[in-house]
């Protein structure tokens, strides 16, 4: 379908204001795809836009919280044998600040961005499944927030995140603590599946014409490889979990030895998922830093195919290495042995990535803005967490270390190296893209620098800990075996990087309100997102355009001319369907609107969810609650008067 | 900058069933699913493994094999039924597809019967052992997914009869008759591990 | 607190002798006795203020400090290797950080000559056989090398810790419990000959076999100057190796986070000549020095005897640990607390206010029949 023009017949572009018919279509199409107002309004949203945007304000909001707990976790571990959290209280913080860290904060905002992101950078106006993207923020939001207040009404789990049974099982865990992270850990997971699915096939599915796999931004591979691992992990998690739920309310036996159960068995469908998780969240920060290291050299990326490769061999390798964290199990080593070869072979394809960047950097001068800022200390402390990964792959030293500060340290290295500075990277790359200012620039420079400062205080200490042998998860200390000192250390540590994340607080506030107008494209970045007006239009583009190389923006710039799609309705939700490889036209979606219904459907759900705690009919009740409400959602609006405009069942998504 | 028409959508098909994003989602959902049946097969197997001595522990009788068979029989009947209504609803015959998405409910729920025979007359109960439990468990969740596949073919079948669908506007009968498919067709290595496999082996 | 011990003694010299000895002394027994027991009066838990602030160590605080336990850095740590098993891992460990160091040196030290540097065409674009020979040789082979390395070094070291060549010592069966760790001593014929807690013998230069097994939660065996840990899981049994080079004193820890307690799930290991260690098993073996006494009476008034045996007399509980030697035991509470006269008056009066959460109730006998409790655990050397 796609023409190369032979003479390019020069059309206005609808967002030229000087054209009042121009003028008037935009003003249409604007109004066809606006939000409603007002409170009500608000649960109606299903913009992807918006919902990307709550995933992610509600994600930081809770790594806000999270991270309050882990300086509490600090105070009381300042010295030996100290009293500012008791024991109880201790292993209750300490779960949720796991389990939160994780699962609320981790992968939705890794969502977040990718819902925000990536229909932007493909090019459409909306993502495939509008209503089920709302359907999943809510979910999120309703199960993260009864996860969070388990905790002040003294009703939180206390087994850990990872929550290992017999610990968690009926006989060693009274209490609701338990059941509350076992449904609300499902629950949560289904809005990860879902966004999974959305992401998929809008990566797939509604890439602009042109826009062929091998033209796709770096930053969308990374999240299709994501979406992909979310819904290939995911499952192996909710099913562990309900055995766990079933253990407890229903008195199944899955994990009860004297009635031939296995305590295993959940250890192995936990890291069947667990691990997978950990790259689900490195993946798509991988994808961030590749995003920003092209607009900063302005160059671009050297290796597209080898970084797509590793992207999908770091997806592929991960679902085969969850032995490593059992190698203390008792396994045979010849099994523990295949495992340790799987698990460093990692270092590969993200060697591979790395060296992709220092090439794409070399000789580049690159421009030291903030969020470049942010990607060289993601470098310096991913590149430490790495090796220390390599490291605890190797089973005898994993079995000395293993459950020790020295896997706290590794971890933090690699979740916050890899996952929290390029999400802050991400952040100050594209505020001006959401919020249409820039952010401050020295602030954010500022607060990289106290950060990275911080976090080394505090989490490089904890190497030496764990080597002094001091095991996790312990909520205090005896004075005489010497650890005092660098836990000091740490906690003194863990207060500079809380400022650090203070400083770009106070900078996001400063900014919204008084940063400097950002325009269109900014950095000069050559992705689709630069390509409307930020923050983005209801429509997201005034008109879908088409694309004949990876880096659009700047070939258009360098042409002075681009090419656009034609013939899309003002008046409903449409977006462009392409082919699944080349991306050739293949037909146009009708989007449907904003509606209630996902919001209902949320609540009836999470009330079903939160009633399993207090018995298992509810699991009856909830089957028939959300599928009336699904109904609702999907029923076709007097279809019968209304033939050819409003064919919901056709948009139902 | 210059801006040129690349391509004119107003030609391009606003239906179009079979290339429909939607589609595609149903068949994420499906593959979520199927995961979810490896993974309860892969725990069946794994608690088999570590089970010193008969499986099913000793005392314990295999499922009745039965009901499961009439099942077996009945679930792909159906989706012979949603493939012809599927037919008729392509041709744009409204009955044909009211006929056959009603008669693939009505097999369903006599297959729902015929499962809830076996179902009773399971040997072992889901708290008196690991294999009571995930015995239990595999066979309840199929049941469930029976159930709301039933529930959703029935709304399409109530818009059937009232004329909605036509061969531009049939995305709702592709879907489900897609979701309907794996319903049928996953059972089939649930039966084989849980019921034949005990039999046989 | 730890520089008494460190200046004349090394770490692994016996640590815990010297409070030990204090024990027998009257005047400083009183005193301890006290001691403990005003603490504990200030730690009890004050019933007014929600569950969720009440400080739960307060009083354990009070009884570490007054008695510092060892005193002895160095004494739980993998760089301290006492055996050749911890030897080969921290040997491995030292060797792979070198050559994590190299790798983060010449990766970061790259990045910053690609930041630096300017050549290549007027955009400073490095040619393709550049850039592809930087992802090769570093994105590819170093990480290969690396690999074939690191799981080769595994799989030898592994091999050789986790396998049972060498003089054949004991075998142990360790139970995990939620907090504490039991110890049977085997025979040949895999019959119990001696039970204790908390504190375990091993024969110098012979190597220990110990079997792992749970009855409750999942609890991690680690004592990192002897071997790497293996986990305690219920429903099957773990084999560990213990081989200590030297004779010493080391403590362990669980390393499984097993409730509310598991950080103060300790154990003690002393390592003997073969000799000392024979004469401390048969000890072990033997029914108590002492079976008849005014605190046995209160023992089993008390209900003590309902969960702890003292063999060779009526107390015979088997839920808690075994006390027959618990006086020739250096800790209390699982390596929690130095075994002196005051701390253990303040365990029984004021458990939870030391270790929250433990199964074992607190017990306040009138005055006179603590101290004939005391007096008895006292003799049970």
């Amino acid at each position: 379908m796609s023409r190369v023009p032979e003479n390019p017949e020069a059309t206005t572009s609808i967002r030229d204001e000087s054209d009042p018919q121009m003028r008037a279509r935009l003003a249409e199409l604007e109004k066809t795809w606006q939000s409603p107002r007002g409170f009500i309004g608000w649960f109606t949203h299903v913009n992807h836009t918006s919902i990307g945007k709550r995933f992610l304000i509600t994600a930081m909001v809770f790594f806000l919280l999270s991270g309050l707990l882990a300086l509490a976790m600090r105070l009381q571990l300042l010295s030996p044998l100290n009293d500012v959290l008791d024991a109880q209280t201790y292993n209750q913080v300490m779960t949720v600040h796991g389990t939160a860290m994780m699962f609320l904060f981790a992968i939705p905002a890794m969502e977040g961005i990718a819902i925000y992101l990536a229909p932007l950078m493909v090019g459409a106006r909306d993502m495939a499944f509008p209503r089920l993207n709302a359907f999943g923020y809510y979910v999120y939001l309703i199960g993260g927030t009864v996860f969070f207040l388990s905790l002040p009404f003294g009703l939180a789990p206390d087994a850990g995140w990872f929550n290992y049974v017999p610990l968690s099982g009926p006989e060693h865990s009274a209490g609701y603590g338990i059941d509350v992270w076992t449904t609300m850990i499902t629950f949560i997971e289904v809005s990860a599946l879902t966004a999974a699915v959305e992401l998929i096939v809008t990566i797939l599915k509604l890439r602009v014409p042109g826009m062929s796999l091998n033209r796709m931004p770096i930053f969308v591979w990374a999240v299709l490889v994501m979406s992909f691992m979310i819904l290939f992990a995911m499952p192996s998690v909710i099913v562990a979990s309900s055995f766990l739920m079933m253990d407890r309310l229903v008195d199944t036996a899955f994990f009860d030895v004297t009635l031939g159960g296995s305590p295993l068995l959940w250890q192995h469908l936990f890291w069947f998922f667990g691990h997978p998780e950990v790259y689900i969240i490195l993946v798509p920060a991988l994808g961030i830093v590749t995003s920003i290291v092209i607009t900063f050299t302005q160059r671009p990326l050297f290796g597209y195919t080898a970084v797509v490769l590793a992207l999908v061999g770091v997806g592929m390798i991960s679902f085969g290495l969850w032995v490593h964290h059992m190698y203390t199990t008792g396994l045979p080593l010849m099994g523990r042995s295949f495992f340790m070869a799987a698990s460093t072979m990692i270092a590969i394809p993200s060697g591979v990535q790395i060296y992709c960047w220092i090439a794409t950097i070399w000789g580049s001068r690159p421009r030291y803005a903030s969020p470049m800022i942010w990607v060289l200390g993601f470098f310096a402390i991913f590149i430490a967490g790495g090796l220390t990964g390599v490291m605890v792959a190797s089973v005898p030293f994993d079995r000395q270390v293993h459950d020790t500060y020295f896997v706290v340290a590794h971890f933090h290295y690699v979740l916050i190296g890899g996952a929290v500075f390029p999400l802050m990277a991400g952040l100050h790359y594209w505020f001006p893209k959401i919020t249409g200012r820039m952010i401050g620039e020295q602030l954010g420079k500022w607060s990289c620098a106290v950060t990275f400062v911080g976090f080394n205080l505090t989490f490089f200490p904890m190497h030496q800990l764990g080597l002094e042998g001091m095991p996790r998860r312990v909520y205090t200390y005896l004075p005489d075996l010497g650890w005092g000192d660098l836990n000091l250390l740490a906690t003194g540590g863990s207060f500079v990087m809380a400022a650090g994340f203070g400083m770009i607080l106070v900078n996001i506030i400063v900014s919204l309100r008084s940063g400097e107008v950002a325009g269109d494209n900014p950095w000069n970045a050559s992705t689709l997102e630069w390509a409307t007006a930020s923050p983005p239009l209801n429509c997201n583009f005034a008109e879908q355009v088409s694309v004949k190389t990876a880096n659009p923006l700047w070939d258009w710039h360098e042409q002075n001319q681009r090419a656009m799609v034609s013939g899309l309705s003002t008046t409903q939700r449409e977006t462009i369907v392409t082919t699944l490889l080349d991306a050739l036209p293949q037909s146009v979606m009708i989007l449907p609107g904003p509606t209630i219904w996902p919001f209902v459907s949320a609540v009836v759900a999470s009330i079903c969810f939160l009633g399993l705690i207090f018995s298992p009919w509810f699991f009856v009740v909830g089957v028939f609650g959300t599928f009336a409400t699904f109904v609702m959602w999907f029923i076709p609006p007097r279809y019968t008067t209304d033939p050819n405009a409003d064919l919901p069942e056709e948009a139902k998504s | 900058m210059k801006t040129w028409i690349d391509i004119d959508a107003s030609e391009l098909p606003r239906l179009a069933p079979r290339t429909h994003p939607l589609w595609w989602g149903i068949l994420s959902a499906v593959a979520i699913e199927a995961a979810v049946v490896a993974n309860l097969l892969a725990s069946y197997f794994y608690l088999m493994a570590q089970t010193e001595g008969p499986w099913p522990p000793a005392g314990t009788e295999a499922p009745p094999i039965l009901w499961p068979t009439v099942f077996l029989v009945l679930l792909p009947l159906s989706s012979v039924t949603m493939w012809w209504a599927g037919r008729g609803s392509d041709r744009g015959d409204k009955r044909q597809l009211a006929i056959g998405v009603t008669a693939s409910v009505g097999l369903a729920l006599l297959a729902l019967v015929a499962r809830s025979f076996q179902i009773a007359s399971f040997d072992v109960k889901w708290s008196d052992s690991a294999y009571g439990s995930i015995l239990w468990t595999i066979t309840g969740f199929h049941f469930t997914h029976v159930v709301s596949a039933i529930l959703g073919t029935a709304v399409v079948a109530v818009y059937a009869w009232r004329g909605y669908f036509n061969p531009a506007r049939q995305l709702g009968v592709i879907v489900d008759t897609l979701y309907w498919y794996f319903v049928a067709g996953i059972f089939v290595p649930i039966y084989l591990v849980l019921i034949l496999a005990p039999r046989i082996l | 607190m730890s520089s008494n011990c460190e200046s004349d003694k090394g770490p692994a010299d016996n640590c815990i002798t010297p409070h030990m000895t204090d024990k027998t002394t009257p005047h400083q027994t009183v005193v301890h006795g006290s001691r403990a027991r005003a603490a504990s009066a200030r730690c009890d838990r004050d019933a007014s203020r929600p569950l969720f602030w009440q400080p739960g160590v307060s009083c354990l605080r009070v009884l570490v400090l007054a008695f510092p336990l060892a005193g002895c850095e160095g004494m739980q740590s993998v760089m301290d290797p006492v055996s050749r098993d911890a030897y080969l891992m921290a040997q491995l460990g030292w060797w792979m950080f070198a050559a994590a160091i190299f790798v983060f040196i010449v990766t970061i030290g790259l990045l910053g000559v690609a930041i630096m540097i300017r050549h290549g065409d007027k955009k400073g674009v490095p040619s393709f056989r550049f850039s592809t020979g930087l992802v090769v040789a570093g994105g590819v082979l170093a990480p290969l090398t690396a690999i074939i390395a690191v799981v080769i070094s595994g799989v030898l070291i592994s091999d050789e810790t986790e396998g049972d060549p060498g003089l054949a010592g004991p075998v142990i069966e360790v139970t995990g419990r939620q907090w504490w760790w039991e110890f049977r001593y085997l025979n040949d014929n895999g019959e119990t000959v001696a039970v204790t807690a908390n504190e375990m013998h091993l024969p110098v230069g012979r190597r220990a076999r110990i079997k792992l097994i749970s009855d409750d939660v999942i609890h991690s065996f680690w004592v990192p100057n002897m071997q790497g840990k293996t986990d305690l899981i219920p429903g099957q049994t773990n084999i560990l190796y213990a081989e200590p080079a030297q004779a010493g004193r080391w403590r362990g820890q669980c390393a499984e986070f097993c409730g509310l307690q598991h950080a103060l799930m300790g154990l003690l290991i002393v390592a003997e000549p073969t000799d000392a260690y024979d004469a401390w098993l048969d000890h072990q073996a033997r029914p108590a020095v002492v079976t008849d006494h005014p605190g046995l009476d209160v023992f089993v008034e008390q209900n003590c005897s309902i969960c702890h045996t003292v063999r060779g007399t009526r107390a015979n509980g088997t839920r808690g640990p075994d006390l027959t030697h618990v006086a020739s035991r250096a800790t209390l509470a699982a390596a929690t607390l130095p075994n002196t006269r005051g701390n253990m008056g303040g365990w029984i009066t004021s458990t939870h206010s030391v270790k929250p959460g433990v199964a074992m109730p607190a017990t306040a006998p009138p005055p006179d029949d603590l101290m004939a409790l005391l007096d008895f655990l006292d003799a049970l050397e």
